[in-house]
């Protein structure tokens, strides 16, 4: 983790496809972390809150429901969460989850880029507003 | 009974006689007839007795036979009278209902089915008037309707309900209907296990095919490799995602389990970026609108989109020498109807009647060909459907042809 740096985490079981978004999220200037299912996310962001998740539905050992469930308990909406699914309805799951935004898998190199400047290159939220 | 009116006959001129005979003319007349009633009242008792007491040995074994018959069978049956109170059941009810004696189940339909919760698979609470049995007290014939019933011991069941009147023999026969209750909480298991694995596949078909679309459009940018290679690596990832999408969509639809989400949305605007999404795919062919007005409609804008691209993604298929497909929307009647019209293959009219049935191809086996699943006008005309709308077409083989919908126009807003 570079200081200073935006981090995103991206959270997916798949390791072709975490490798290719972490690399198409870092060749984008962001730095990045990646954790093969829920309870390693959750892990990931005790250590430090990111910037943004991205986040996999169907995960083994903690999938993205209770991923989402427990972030959003202990944490609110410390950070905004985007869906990234290859279920037949991406948006019905990002309602689910209550979710910032979702992206639908075979998704768009440009469409996740997007994405993540969206999320990103905005101002940072007043971190006092937190509850 | 013969022997009874015989007897009746002969008593009636006779007996006054014996009786004259017998008692002599000293017997006043008033006495005579007195005791000739009475012999006569008695003797009809006795017959009467004897022929009531054979008519129900008669029907004694066959009441049980019947009755043998019904706690044979698997369905749970109930007889329901006018009121709505079940007079009679079967074994199968017992269990169906978790009850352990007839009695119990001797209450008010409506209050049965309050005990029962009975509900329609929608998860809305099952109305009265939703009871087969006093629909078919009002003599609808064959009414039938899935429902979940919760019985007493929580587990749930699901089942499927059809009743019909009884018909009334004679006049004074009681109102009646027979309610058939069968349980296919199984099927609907499997149903769902099905569901479960439709979700799956979408899962590994969809992730390697993000791997494999991903690294060739990275390729792309990057400046590796062959452009044109990689594009159709991306259009091929892409074709194989739709139709994986369109299968399930069509498992979905078949289970039922598709729930719309409406809001309010301009139609005409959804046809312009329908068009807009499909001109990559028209292979130099001119995708063609007339601008429309607005068309505001209160509908589920993804499906409904789905139902444009796969009118247009059609017309494309179809017209090989590549004709120009032109797409109207049109406001009459309440209505607005979309009209996506090709001057492609058309339709051969023997087929023309089998074009919206699920996994028909209408080209399937003739020289024109030209690929497709078979399910995306079967999942159009569901979607339109559920929406309270209509599709069809007209079609001249040779010269191309007109799928058109409609979807009822919402109201005008008002300005707050």
């Amino acid at each position: 983790m570079i200081p200073g740096r935006a981090s995103v985490l991206v959270v997916e079981d798949d390791a072709d496809l975490a490798a290719l978004v972490e690399m198409i999220v870092s060749d984008a200037g962001y730095a990045v972390r990646g954790a093969s299912d829920g309870a390693e996310a959750l892990a990931r962001v005790e250590d430090e809150m990111p910037a943004l998740v991205l986040l996999d539905m169907r995960m083994p050992v903690m999938n993205g429901w209770e991923f989402a469930r427990e972030f959003r308990a202990r944490w609110g909406r410390a950070a905004p969460i985007v869906v990234v699914t290859a279920a037949e309805d991406a948006r019905l799951r990002a309602q689910e989850i209550d979710a910032d935004g979702w992206l639908e898998k075979p998704f768009e190199i440009e469409d996740m880029l997007a994405t993540v400047h969206r999320f990103l290159d905005r101002p940072a939220p007043d971190q006092t507003a937190q509850p | 009974m013969l022997l009874y009116v015989a007897l009746s006959a002969a008593w009636l001129p006779f007996s006054e006689r014996l009786l004259v005979a017998a008692l002599g003319d000293a017997a006043s007349r008033g006495e005579i007839q007195a005791v000739n009633g009475a012999l006569y009242v008695l003797a009809s008792a006795a017959l009467l007795h004897h022929l009531i007491r054979r008519a129900l040995a008669h029907r004694g074994p066959c009441d049980t036979q019947l009755r043998g018959v019904l706690d044979g069978m698997a369905d749970a049956v109930l007889v329901v009278d006018g009121p709505g109170s079940v007079v009679d059941m079967n074994r199968a009810a017992l269990r169906l209902f978790g009850a352990e004696r007839r009695e119990e189940l001797f209450s008010l339909a409506a209050e049965l089915l309050e005990r029962a919760q009975l509900q329609n698979p929608d998860d809305r609470p099952a109305g009265a008037d939703d009871l087969a049995s006093l629909r078919a007290l009002a003599d609808e014939t064959g009414t039938r309707y899935e429902a979940r019933l919760r019985r007493r011991d929580g587990r749930e069941r699901y089942v499927s309900v059809s009743s019909a009147p009884v018909p009334r023999r004679g006049a004074g026969s009681q109102e009646l209907s027979v309610v058939v209750v069968r349980d296919i909480s199984d099927v609907k298991r499997f149903e769902e296990s099905r569901e479960e694995f439709f979700s799956t596949a979408a899962h590994e078909f969809k992730t390697p095919l993000a791997v494999v679309k991903a690294y060739a459009q990275i390729m792309r940018r990057r400046g590796q490799g062959d452009p044109a290679g990689l594009d159709a690596i991306v259009r091929q990832v892409d074709r194989l995602a739709r139709m994986v999408q369109q299968l399930l969509e069509v498992a979905r639809f078949r289970l039922g389990r598709t729930e719309l989400r409406r809001e309010r949305f301009d139609l005409s605007a959804l046809l312009g970026e329908s068009l807009d999404g499909m001109r990559p795919r028209v292979d130099g062919r001119r995708l063609l609108s007339s601008p429309a007005g607005p068309a505001p409609v209160i509908a589920d804008r993804d499906r409904v989109g789905q139902v444009i691209a796969n009118l247009l993604e059609n017309a494309v298929r179809v017209s090989p020498d590549g004709g120009d497909v032109e797409a109207a929307l049109s406001r009459r009647d309440g209505e607005a109807v979309v009209a996506v019209r090709d001057h492609g293959l058309g339709i051969p009219r023997e087929r023309q009647g089998r074009v919206f049935e699920r996994y028909y191809r209408a080209h399937a086996g003739t020289p024109e060909d030209y690929s497709g699943l078979g399910v995306g006008l079967d999942v159009a005309r569901e979607i339109v459907a559920r929406h309270g709308g209509r599709i069809w077409f007209e079609s001249e083989p040779g010269a191309g042809s007109t799928f058109s919908f409609s979807l009822p126009l919402a109201a005008e807003e008002r300005p707050p």
